[in-house]
């Protein structure tokens, strides 16, 4: 159905390595990928992350849909530096790059902000690979027998839900707002529908909720499953590979303070400079684009 | 005779926020194995009375309940929704809002699951369920891709599955055409017939329920003004027609009939031996 866009947050159906390994190893590598992004700021480790979490959407076919995900990147990432080099968040005294106009740009939080950067984005690309590949059905399953409480697991999973419900809403309303001569495309054709599709949700909750309710839905007692995820010793083995790789890097990192490689890593002022003009600009852009779809009637 | 399996004593209820009664004074008793037909105008209180049997009412929804409605020798009021669920299965109008999972057979297996069913007898249920709807083949479908009726019968399979004493369908037909009613009805009068389930219908369709209930209840504005068998009530024509409630076909030609002396004897409901009679009446006149 042309109606239901992809979504960039759900699964990709497919039968790659990485679809096939089951979800708790994967799960591992992305709570290992958090805790390492945040017990270290050497951003060799950070963006080599980075990278190998890329590579592995790459074997599992999910690149384009990964990719289009990361588009909330854009925003973050040039505001985020941006800001580095007109207010680091280090401590003075901060050197001057250049100037533009009153604008006194520095190049002291510059590597700061490489290293909050890396984090989102190693930390990012690796739980939407995991949830790309990985049938929520399986995960929810395993969050279960990881005893992680069924009120969470059961928002988590209605959440989930309802997300593809509610695309195919907005679909359904933008092509009746179309039908009757409303522009239906970008932000200001989505804006309008929200209102219907809101008031649809509140509905549509509540009677799911009294249908899930009605089918047991929330009962003690034990629960069986239905889709069978059962640990192949590759499994192990991906887990135990991330594990350990993760413990070294993180244990490493600590014993040498956070591994801080700004005294080694030098930006030159030019690099700076030019840095600050392309992520304020792209953010400016950013900016002006959304509001210009916002008024766009 | 047995104690009846849903009672009804004297059960007023108000939805929370609001001062008028949706039900007033309801008292009723429905057998184990009944088919029963609920009658009645838009916001008669249909829907809030099937709520009722399955505890939505008021353990979900709150609101004033009094009087005490009893199901299966439950106090609802004392037993949470998922409790009532291993004993009733509610299926609403709308299909699409009752859908959540991925594939046809985890919509299905959903309420097993929450059971505590064993995954061998899942593997037997679910098919055997899809199968009594008309699904097989469907597994793994999404249920967001079904047609309306076959979005209809899956959300009864996912309460059948459970296997319910009490199913309780709310207008389940109204997305579907003449075949998928169709099909719907066969299969509840098949459970009914079959397995003695207890069907309680909430319909607007009085043809179809003159063909398959064993009794018809009728709300107005929250209160029980009618309840006996198909015969008692459909024949009852100017009756319902001053509550602008539809009267079967073969029912109100007879009474027309009767009233201008061309119809002789009890007025049919249903419209195979209103038919007979009618060719009988027929070749009277023309011998
Ligand atoms: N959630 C609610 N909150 C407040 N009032 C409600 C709610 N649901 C129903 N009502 C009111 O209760 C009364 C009975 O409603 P109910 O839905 O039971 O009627 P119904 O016979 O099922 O009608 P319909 O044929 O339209 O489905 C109506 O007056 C209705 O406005
Ligand atoms: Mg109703």
């Amino acid at each position: 159905m042309s109606m239901q866009m992809a979504l960039p947050i759900a699964m990709i159906p497919g039968n790659s390595l990485i679809h096939r390994i089951t979800p708790l190893p994967k799960m591992i590598w992305v709570v290992g990928y958090i805790v390492l992004a945040f017990s270290t700021t050497n951003i060799v480790i950070l963006y080599s992350m980075a990278l190998f979490a890329f590579l592995i959407a790459v074997i599992s076919g999910v690149t384009r849909p990964l990719l289009k995900a990361c588009v909330i990147l854009v925003p973050i990432a040039s505001s985020l530096l941006a800001l580095q080099i007109i207010a680091p968040a280090v401590e003075k005294p901060w050197t001057s790059v250049g100037h533009i106009g009153a604008l006194a740009l520095y190049g002291n939080g510059v590597y700061y902000g490489f290293v909050l950067l890396g984090r989102i984005v190693a930390s990012l690309i690796m739980a939407l690979v995991v949830v790309m590949t990985t049938h929520p059905s399986d995960l929810f399953t395993t969050f279960a027998k990881l005893k992680i409480p069924y009120t969470f697991n059961f928002m988590l999973a209605m959440t989930l839900q309802l997300i593809p419900v509610f695309q195919r809403e907005v679909g359904i309303i933008m092509s009746a707002q179309k039908s009757r001569g409303m522009k239906g495309r970008g932000f200001s054709a989505v804006l309008p529908s929200f209102v219907p599709v809101f008031v649809g949700a509140i509905e549509r909750v509540q009677q799911l909720s009294i249908s899930l309710e009605s089918r047991g839905f929330g009962s003690a007692g034990i629960k069986t499953s239905y889709r069978q995820v059962k640990s192949r010793p590759s499994d192990w083995v991906v887990a135990i590979v991330g594990v350990v790789a993760i413990a070294t890097l993180a244990t490493m990192s600590i014993m040498r303070g956070t591994w801080n490689l700004s005294t080694v890593i030098l930006f030159p002022h030019a690099f700076v400079f030019w840095l600050f003009v392309v992520a304020a600009s792209v953010f400016a852009a950013v900016i002006l684009v959304t509001v210009f779809y916002m008024f766009k009637r | 005779m047995p104690e009846p399996i849903v009672i009804f004593d004297d059960v007023s209820y108000a939805y929370p926020g609001t001062e008028e009664l949706a039900l007033r004074g309801v008292s009723l008793e429905i057998q184990a194995g009944e088919y029963v037909a609920i009658l009645g105008l838009n916001g008669a209180g249909k829907t809030t009375l099937g709520l009722c049997v399955n505890g939505v009412i008021p353990t979900m929804l709150g609101g004033e309940l009094t009087g005490t409605v009893t199901v299966a020798g439950l106090n609802v009021i004392e037993y949470p929704v998922r409790e009532m669920a291993k004993v009733v299965g509610m299926v609403f109008d709308n299909p699409e809002f009752q859908m959540s999972q991925m594939s046809v057979a985890e919509e299905v297996a959903l309420g097993l699951e929450n059971a505590g069913v064993p995954y061998e007898d899942m593997k037997r249920i679910i098919p055997e369920t899809l199968e009594l709807v008309g699904l097989s083949g469907y597994e793994e479908r999404s249920p967001l891709g079904l047609s309306g009726g076959q979005q209809q019968r899956l959300a009864i399979a996912a309460v059948l599955a459970m296997k319910p004493n009490i199913l309780i369908m709310d207008e389940p037909t109204s997305n579907l055409d003449p075949i998928g009613k169709q099909e719907v009805f066969d299969m509840a009068a098949k459970l009914n017939r079959e397995r003695g389930m207890t069907v309680i219908v909430i319909e607007h369709e009085v043809e179809v329920m003159a063909r398959y209930a064993d009794r018809v209840i009728v709300l107005d504005k929250g209160r029980v003004i009618m309840n006996g068998t198909p015969d008692d009530i459909f024949t009852r024509v100017t009756e319902l027609a001053t509550l602008n409630l539809r009267v079967p076909e073969a029912a109100r030609v007879a009474t027309l009939l009767a009233e201008k002396d061309l119809w002789q004897g009890p007025v049919p409901i249903r419209t195979e031996p209103a038919i007979t009679a009618v060719n009988e009446l027929l070749g009277a006149t023309h011998a």
